[in-house]
């Protein structure tokens, strides 16, 4: 499925139902005025529909950059067949993570450049800032703003499941938004540390990302892009942390 | 010391008997940890609380029981694939490898399951039970038997139990205990740091002590790589925490400690247990600063 999320912002990806409604396995293509960049390159499961629509969306330009959430197969599967068709691309991941043995190893080391979480950089012609991702599923995960769009990359933070006639849709098409439950039950999922976590700290984190950054769209791999009403989607995820926090402290923290 | 050495540089593998049946199958630098980890401490927020002319190397382990049955836990990385089927080979001979038991789905963790089925057909992949079946073709994990806490497999003499995972990074997460020999394998945490400089490479963490390696060092070690490896602690209460590894530690008869990414501990477990809890809870009181 290839959808244009706003100005050179495509959203590619597959969804498949499961246990708790539809999940979408995304990535994005930002087309740069003719050096494209990758934010994160989908699951191999799905490899020949999502490099045939990668092909469409470049048209015949030839991709610069792989910017990876983090290295989990839903994120960089289809990392090797990208590396096949464009061998000269480039990938940069955080500097948290050690690409020698973290990435499986489909293309040159040199070819992957670590960046510190923080670092604002001009890349392939476009600033970029890299952050910490304050919903990690694993250490070397970093959340990437687009202020050229206003577009946060969220990888798997912001994660929702949705209703099977609503794939395609973005935030600002389904009927109320994303909703909160949809949140909870990724998140439950997603990051099962959140049993531990006093959910006011991280929801004053979340705050200060969404003030210091002018947030258009947050673009999540496991949902359609949030388009819109960012302030009231980011108090529903807040929301969704704090019950499930509660709901975890409900149930006790104790050794299962 | 008696451990053998498969490839050398970022595809060595190592491999060591930590008791009767139970091995040790790890990758670390050595010589090349400075190319990697010079500035292993100036990332944290408090460097200046770790100034050292330390140059430290972090284990990538895996670790195979072999009785009647035998079981893999976890699979190393695609970067050692070749040293560790080799080291596979070296430890089970013409015993077949009965089972693959997967911690969670990160590469260094699971990303040569593929490679190790084809080459022990036979062998039965195990993994946390909760997710759907997409989840597990998304993961390369289609088939495997699906375990929870409290499961038991028995292998022989040894069996093994699913344990919580208190500290974890992804959703799908498990841990693993050995109720005859007391092994408790923890995946990423709790784990120590060493120095190639004074030959730690593959030592256990008694042996290190000789060359200088002190409980300040391990409570400072466990502190910066829970800090790395989960910065959510920022978010909780160190009281909490440090009370949840008391409680795991009541819970088991740890007599191995064994995580994937530090050395193995195999004497004083008790005396470490309260340094891993200090360590863990250092880590929640060490300063975090996110970038927004």
């Amino acid at each position: 499925m290839i959808r244009m999320v706003a100005d050179d912002l495509y959203q590619i990806g597959e969804c498949v139902d499961g246990l708790h409604g539809h999940e979408a396995v995304r990535f994005y293509v930002l087309l740069n005025d003719g050096r494209p960049i990758l934010i994160d390159c989908g699951s191999q499961l799905y490899r020949s529909e999502s490099i045939k629509e990668l092909d469409q969306v470049l048209d015949g330009s030839t991709p610069e950059y792989v910017f990876l959430t983090h290295s989990e197969l839903p994120h960089s599967g289809n990392l090797e067949s990208i590396a096949s068709n464009w061998p000269h691309i480039h990938v940069m991941v955080s500097s948290i993570l050690l690409p020698y043995i973290e990435i499986a190893p489909v293309l040159p080391l040199e070819q992957i450049a670590t960046v510190a979480p923080g670092s604002t950089l001009e890349i392939a012609g476009r600033e970029v800032s890299f952050l910490d991702a304050l919903l990690k599923d694993q250490p070397g995960s970093q959340w990437i703003y687009d202020p050229k769009t206003g577009t946060l990359f969220t990888g798997d933070g912001f994660g929702y499941y949705h209703p099977a006639a609503e794939c395609e849709l973005f935030s600002d098409e389904v009927e109320g938004g994303i909703r909160e439950q949809w949140f909870s039950t990724y998140h439950r999922d997603a990051f099962r540390f959140l049993r531990w976590v006093s959910p006011e700290k991280l929801n004053d984190a979340l705050d200060n990302l969404f003030l210091r950054r002018d947030v258009k769209i947050v673009a999540p791999i496991h949902g359609n892009a949030i388009r819109g009403d960012i302030p009231e989607h980011v108090d529903r995820l807040k929301q969704a942390v704090t019950s499930l926090c509660m709901q975890y402290r409900k149930e006790g923290l104790d050794l299962r | 010391m008696s451990v053998k050495v498969f490839g050398d540089g970022l595809s060595r593998v190592g491999v060591r008997e930590i008791t009767s049946g139970i091995f040790w199958i790890t990758h670390c630098l050595g010589d090349h940890a400075k190319e990697h980890y010079s500035d292993f401490f100036g990332l944290l927020s408090n460097p200046e609380d770790y100034v050292s002319n330390r140059i430290v190397d972090i284990p990538f382990s895996a670790f195979l029981i072999v009785d009647e049955k035998s079981l893999l836990i976890d699979t190393g990385s695609p970067a050692q694939r070749a040293n560790t089927l080799t080291a596979l080979d070296y430890l089970l001979g013409s015993h077949a490898l009965d089972y693959l038991w997967i911690s969670h789905i990160e590469i260094p963790h699971a990303g040569n399951a593929a490679a190790i089925q084809r080459k022990y057909p036979g062998a039965e992949l195990i993994t946390v039970s909760g997710g759907d079946d997409y989840y597990y073709a998304l993961h390369g994990l289609e088939d495997a038997m699906l375990v929870s806490v409290g499961d038991i497999i028995v292998l022989g003499k040894h069996s093994i139990e699913m344990v919580d995972p208190i500290f974890l990074d992804h959703g799908k997460s498990q841990w693993l205990y050995e109720q005859t020999t007391g092994f408790l394998f923890t995946a990423d945490w709790g784990h120590n740091l060493h120095e190639p400089s004074h030959n730690q490479c593959f030592q256990f963490v008694d042996e290190m002590e000789n060359s200088g390696y002190t409980d300040e060092l391990f409570v400072d070690d466990v502190a910066v790589n829970a800090w790395y490896q989960f910065p959510w602690l920022a978010w909780t209460d160190p009281d909490e925490i440090a009370a949840a590894v008391g409680r795991l530690f009541k819970q088991y008869d740890v007599r191995i400690f064994a995580p994937s990414h530090g050395n193995v501990i195999r004497k004083d477990v008790d005396r470490y247990a309260a340094l891993l809890e200090e360590g863990t809870r250092k880590a929640v009181e060490m300063p975090h600063r996110f970038a927004y």
